[in-house]
């Protein structure tokens, strides 16, 4: 998942957290306020009743009887007075039911407890529940609807905020990483952003791709010199020993042992000349403008490899669509790639083995080719390196110079074919061609 | 036929000198200052240029040597070996060209097919023992008959022909035929598999008891 996806789902479900978690509490918080405010709000009722009677003498209200209650002197509240017992207790606030003007309701009831003329009574001031409780929906409604506001525009204020901070960073990915093709030799503009972790990352990237990128040309130039030094002993030594062949002038067992000689020679030869090819490859010297029909490519590879077929009693059979044309490649490096893997093929079989050619070639999808023989195989741990140079897989009696791999996957990266090879030992191997899409027509 | 030899590196030069001088006449020149004096003092046939000099670009004394000498022949040899140079010396006028390391029998072999082509030699037969060898029609001969071969078997033969008397081995050969694409696998028998048919296509009218095998090495016509 993207870093943006993630935030973005975080921001947007903690805040529907906290909405929830406000929906759930909202209603006993509000009771509770409510209550509060009216408990105090009654012991304040209290004492303006109290501060009244003693301005107005008990007697005004009871007028002879032993108890009195009425909403009058208050409104809102109803007071009631009685005669009390000895204990003095101190002031209770409770939920009560009380009939008070031939009305059964639920009171919030204060209960206290005073001396009046040498007289104990108490006095209970209630308001009706109902009508503490009555501001507490519109104003849970209304606070609902104010924190839902104010999460909406935290939301999108945070999106559109992380949105900007993370842009250099989607930058970076698509300018350093996602575009570059190895070895990076184009250069993007440094990123431009105040975030400096975003900077340090940039930085980073580009110091690390220009060292890879100077790597890979040291090794390069060394390949390329390195070969060409190599060439003029190995040509001196090839001249020498083909002089010292003349007929007759030496025994047979010279003879044998010059062929020996020139055996290795030439294997040094196809070594520097490998190496040589490969970075000639890889210094982009080979134009990408041939186009050409792989059944035809299959067919020139075939002319030249042809005769080794029957040393094995191999059959080949190559089954690929004749309207596959392949174009801005070069035609010569697609031969010698294709002309390796077959050349593996043959050189990897089996007695009385088959290779078989086949394709997928589909419009709108890259155009695959499949190679698959009927060899010895590949073991699983070996797959990983075959396309390294110099590593051989598993003697076989065979002498190969663990080149030619090397060579197809330089020419495959050149042209950015995706290669996939899979190998069951004792079985076969399949190499998977997988031409980019701009190069099938 | 006179050739001139340009190459800095003596011991190639030397190599090479002692090589061609049994079918030619050579002159050898370590620098491209040596080589355009010599272009001036003599004419030559053949002007094998090293690319690779020390006191000039190669393809620059090709430009001038062409000039004085523009009848001769020119194969470059080198070892830069890159496409435009070979490119750039065949459109400068050049006959052929050999990547460095290269054969000396493939070089006399490409040397003979120059000549071939240039002096339009018209009779291009060839005797190989009761056989003929028609090397422009690339046809074998017993009597007036016609012997098929394919283009390989032909190659084969008319390679060992022109380096009759000289044990080939099969890597000397598969790299004349198959060139770059010789295989690395020395030991494969494809090449004893081409001389079985070519010896088997023609001893259905002769002999072949001139083409010899040599035991651990290769082949050799002997004449």
């Amino acid at each position: 998942m993207k870093l943006f996806t993630k935030l973005t789902l975080f921001i947007t479900l903690s805040k529907l957290a906290v909405v929830l978690l406000f929906v759930l509490i909202l209603p006993t918080l509000v009771d509770n306020i409510a209550r509060q405010y009216n408990d105090f709000y009654l012991s304040q009722q209290k004492k303006k009743v109290l501060n009244v009677i003693n301005k107005n003498g008990i007697d005004f209200y009871l007028q002879g009887e032993p108890d009195y209650g009425s909403y009058t002197m208050l409104k809102e509240e109803y007071i009631s007075l009685e005669p009390a017992g000895k204990n003095i207790l101190p002031d209770t606030i409770a939920t009560l039911r009380r009939v008070v003007e031939e009305d059964t309701l639920t009171y919030r009831v204060l209960s206290h407890v005073f001396d009046y003329e040498n007289k104990r009574y108490m006095l209970e001031v209630g308001k009706t529940t109902a009508t503490i409780g009555q501001y507490n929906r519109p104003l849970q409604k209304m606070a609902l609807y104010v924190l839902i506001g104010l999460i909406v525009f935290t939301i999108v204020i945070d999106l559109i905020f992380t949105r900007l901070l993370l842009r250099p960073l989607g930058v970076i990915i698509s300018n350093r990483l996602v575009n570059r093709k190895f070895p990076f030799k184009d250069h993007a503009p440094p990123v431009k952003t105040s975030t400096t972790d975003f900077k340090y990352l940039d930085d980073s990237l580009v110091d690390l791709m220009e060292r890879i990128r100077e790597a890979f040309e040291k090794e390069r130039e060394f390949t390329s010199n390195a070969s060409h030094e190599l060439m003029t002993p190995v040509s001196i030594l090839q001249t020498k020993m083909e002089n010292l062949m003349v007929d007759g002038e030496l025994g047979e067992e010279m003879e044998k042992k010059i062929t020996g000689m020139m055996k290795t020679l030439h294997r040094l030869k196809k070594i520097v000349n490998s190496l040589l090819f490969i970075s000639r490859i890889e210094n982009d010297q080979f134009p990408k403008s041939d186009t050409f029909a792989i059944h035809t490519l299959l067919e020139e590879v075939m002319e030249e490899l042809q005769h080794r077929l029957p040393e094995k009693d191999l059959h080949y059979s190559v089954n690929v669509s004749r309207s596959a044309i392949l174009r801005s490649l070069n035609h010569d490096l697609i031969f010698q790639l294709i002309y390796n893997l077959l050349n593996n093929a043959i050189r990897y079989n089996q007695q009385g083995g088959s290779i078989k050619v086949s394709d997928v070639c589909k419009p709108g999808e890259p155009y695959k080719l499949f190679i698959r023989d009927t060899g010895i195989g590949i073991p699983q741990k070996e797959l990983t390196h075959i396309f390294s140079r110099f590593k051989k897989v598993a003697k076989s009696g065979n002498e190969g110079y663990g080149l030619g791999l090397s060579i197809v996957s330089t020419i495959a990266r050149y042209h950015d074919i995706k290669m996939e090879v899979s190998s069951e030992e004792g079985k076969g191997t399949v190499f998977t061609l997988m031409f980019p899409e701009e190069t099938t027509v | 036929m006179k050739v001139l030899i340009i190459e800095d590196e003596r011991a190639m030069a030397a190599e090479m000198e002692l090589f061609l001088k049994k079918a030619y006449v050579c002159d050898l020149a370590y620098n491209a200052r040596q080589a355009l004096q010599k272009m001036e003092e003599n004419q030559y046939d053949f002007i094998l240029l090293d690319l690779g000099l020390p006191d000039k670009d190669g393809l620059l004394l090709l430009q001038e040597a062409r000039k004085n000498c523009p009848d001769a022949s020119y194969i470059i040899l080198t070892a830069r070996g890159q496409l435009e140079d070979r490119i750039k010396g065949l459109d400068l006028g050049a006959d052929d060209y050999l990547p460095k390391p290269f054969s000396l029998l493939e070089l006399q072999s490409r040397m003979q097919a120059i000549a071939r082509r240039k002096f339009g030699l018209n009779d291009s037969t060839v005797p190989l023992g009761d056989f003929k060898v028609d090397l422009n029609k690339r046809m074998v001969f017993f009597d007036k008959s016609e012997i098929e071969l394919s283009r390989k078997e032909f190659d084969l033969l008319s390679y060992m022909l022109l380096h009759k008397n000289r044990p080939l081995t099969r890597m000397q050969l598969s790299e004349h035929i198959w060139g770059n694409f010789s295989d690395d696998d020395a030991d494969s028998n494809y090449i004893d598999v081409h001389i079985k048919n070519i010896r088997r296509k023609l001893s259905a009218f002769g002999t072949v008891e001139w083409l010899q095998t040599i035991r651990h090495v290769g082949y050799k016509i002997k004449l």
